[in-house]
């Protein structure tokens, strides 16, 4: 086994520039990905690469991403989940159900309660797989439903239209603009967002202790993680992401429906798998998952610029997906050998 | 400990309320058995009529439950609305098994999807239930299917609205909810019929493009049309939050004033747009005034009678019903509304 690391090792190093411009996730071919679909764009259509079209792509990106980040931190520990959407919507309208209701305001709190609401509804995923050791999927799979039930049920059905004015001002306030395109504020505390994920997961012992569980569950309990307590940490923090991220497509969407986001589940978790993280758990970074969500939003942002009948949209987003993925997997065939936790032992 | 405990009340929560709701119909299904009985017959003041519809809650079926309680008081018959917690064929089907062992007179459905629901359908009809259908063009397994209008006819009324405000000339761009929802693609074919045949002038940008019946997606695809087609001046919407999150792009954009948006939606979602001028006409049919006439035509053919071309519901849009020469359970009225923002306060959904 460890020879085997060894030889590995010894094959890569033959060839430093390439590998490290690889990426230890293949963020390197993403990102070369990217640049020639941009350079196709270039070709076809220079008039569509304009600094509007960057604004365009943030704006739509950020919620996108903002959901990823939750995502990715379930899929690295080897987990899948669905509910995120419906923590996410459940979050966001129930916060300004109750601003609404109480008739208070605010720009900054609102975030941090629908992150904590997030948070607790994101213990029911926790308790489910950490202390009855369920299958993640099967498990956010009944979350979903009852966090969405409850909702529509309990919370409200009927569309927000109007948000509270201090909040909706949040959504109306511009950092700068790119070409036509205005940056609103949100940015900021999403980017926070994911230097804190990229800190956690390669600054403290829980991140290490995330990558061993997706790597191998038994491994990281004999050298010592207690499983159960990194999954409830998860869990946990899966549900503030998901909770914020609810919060910001409120405000930047200007309106509070308990019916949307609930469906976009598959283009978030394509953006993960494109951005390295991989379902068999143990790989993924936060970069990757920025680059991921850039590539869905770039096609999927693109289309209509480059006069492409919209009947090919579908199959069009769902090529370049399918090719992500199959970087992603075909990389991840060759890399099953080396696992995850050895890479970064120095010999 | 305490997750595990909120987690268990959730559950028991929403047991106890199925268990509840459960127990209300089948009571109302005992001690009513004038329904169960005389599924042709007398117009029993117990008669009970079940409005099955796509989703629970949300602004348009609880208006339709207004027109159906305000029905069931002027005929004094009892109206249950029930439906599924997701807008899934599955649970629609579920819904229905339950409600045909309890044997309502009549049921009147608004199908997730018509073609899925044919099986369970039959199945009701085959036991004496009368089934009224709405947005389902093409089920055969329904004694009617009642449209609030002829799909195309709508389109190019649009189309006419569209016209009048850009002054008969511009190009416009069309959004669908979906590329695979019939009624939206009717919509938009009868638009740009409509154009063809009267506005010369008026071209649009590209194929229809999809919002995924998201409002998000409608603006992200409005901000790249503005992009694109920078002299645009027309939007035409078709799932409901489309013209929100056009209206929206399109504000951002400072484009209120020089563009012209109608679409189909409700006063609740795109009110405060038709205030600000981003959005300027929109369409529907009113949910209530469509569950009332599902209802009078069920209680028409209970009481023995035939709808045919040109009968007369008692529902205003309903008056004089249209039926399809090709499919004869098919009949529309003439049942849209135009809101501006001086009449949407008439219109509570």
């Amino acid at each position: 086994m460890t020879a085997d690391v060894h030889a590995e090792r010894a094959a890569t190093s033959r060839r430093p520039g390439l590998a490290a411009l690889r990426g230890r996730n293949n963020e390197g071919v993403l990102a070369g990905v990217i640049l020639l679909l941009l350079l196709v764009m270039l070709v076809v259509e220079p008039s569509a690469l304009t600094w509007g079209f960057a604004g365009d792509i943030i704006r739509s990106g950020l919620v996108t991403l903002a959901l990823a980040l939750g995502l990715l931190l379930i899929i690295i520990s080897g987990g899948m989940d669905v509910s995120f959407t419906a923590i996410a919507v459940f979050s966001g309208y129930a916060t300004v159900r109750l601003m609404t209701d109480l008739g208070i305001d605010g720009r900054v709190w609102p975030f941090l309660l629908a992150a904590a609401i997030g948070c607790a509804l994101g213990s029911l995923n926790a308790v489910l797989v950490a202390r009855y050791r369920m299958e993640t999927l099967i498990a956010s799979l009944g979350t979903q439903v009852i966090i969405r039930g409850f909702l529509l049920a309990f919370v409200g059905s009927t569309y927000l239209a109007t948000l509270p004015p201090q909040l909706d001002s949040v959504g109306t306030t511009t950092i700068f603009r790119l070409g036509s395109s205005p940056v609103n504020i949100v940015v900021v505390p999403v980017a926070l967002a994911c230097v804190a994920l990229a800190l956690i997961l390669r600054r403290t012992m829980f991140g290490r202790g995330v990558y061993a569980v997706g790597g191998d569950k038994e491994s990281a309990r004999r050298v010592g993680f207690h499983v159960a307590r990194v999954q409830t940490g998860i869990y946990l923090l899966a549900g503030l992401f998901a909770g914020f991220a609810g919060m910001v497509h409120v405000v930047l969407s200007r309106h509070a429906s308990p019916f949307d986001l609930v469906g976009m589940e598959l283009n978030v978790i394509a953006a993960v798998v494109i951005g390295g993280a991989l379902d068999r758990g143990g790989r993924g970074s936060v970069h990757g998952t920025v680059l991921g969500v850039l590539l869905v939003s770039l096609v999927q942002n693109s289309l209509v610029r480059l006069g492409i009948s919209s009947y090919w949209h579908v199959l069009v987003i769902g090529l370049v997906i399918l090719v992500g993925v199959a970087i992603q997997a075909r990389s991840n065939a060759r890399g099953a050998k080396r696992p995850r936790i050895l890479e970064e032992v120095t010999p | 400990m305490n997750a595990r405990r909120r987690a268990w009340l959730t559950a028991t929560t929403a047991a106890t309320a199925l268990a509840l709701t459960a127990c209300g119909t089948a009571d109302s299904g005992t001690t009513a058995p004038g329904a169960n009985d005389d599924g042709g017959g007398s117009d029993s003041g117990d008669r009970t009529i079940v409005n099955v519809v796509k989703l629970a809650g949300g602004d348009w079926f609880n208006r339709m439950e207004v027109g159906n309680q305000e029905y069931a008081q002027e005929h004094s018959i009892r109206v249950d609305q029930t439906a599924g917690d997701d807008a899934s064929e599955e649970k629609q089907i579920a819904v229905l098994n339950d409600l045909i062992a309890q044997r309502p007179a009549a049921l009147t459905v608004v199908p997730n999807s018509p073609e899925s629901l044919e099986a369970v359908l039959k199945r009701a009809r085959d036991t004496g239930i009368v089934v009224i259908t709405h947005e389902a063009p093409g089920i055969t397994n329904a004694d009617a299917n009642l449209e609030a209008f002829v799909n195309e006819d709508y389109g190019a009324h649009q189309m006419d609205l569209l016209a009048e405000c850009l002054g008969n000339e511009g190009s416009y761009a069309h959004v669908v909810g979906s590329l695979s929802v019939a009624s939206h693609n009717m919509w938009a074919a009868g638009a740009l019929e409509r154009a063809g045949e009267e506005y010369p002038d008026i071209t649009r940008v590209a194929d229809p493009i999809s919002s995924e019946e998201s409002q998000e997606t409608a603006y992200n695809r409005t901000r790249e049309l503005l992009a694109t087609y920078p002299d645009i001046r027309g939007f035409l919407g078709s799932a409901s939050t489309d013209v929100a999150g056009i209206g929206r792009a399109l504000e951002e954009a400072g484009r209120q004033d020089d563009t012209c948006v109608v679409g189909t939606s409700t006063p609740a979602i795109a009110g405060n747009l038709l205030e600000s001028g981003a959005v300027d006409v929109i369409t529907a049919w009113d949910p209530a005034l469509a569950g009332q006439a599902m209802l009078a035509a069920a209680e028409l053919l209970l009481a023995g009678e035939e709808l045919t071309d040109g009968t007369d519901l008692g529902i205003p849009g309903y008056e004089s019903l249209g039926q399809d020469p090709d499919v004869p359970n098919s009949f529309f009225g003439n049942a849209w509304i135009d809101m501006t923002n001086e009449n949407k306060d008439d219109y509570p959904f």
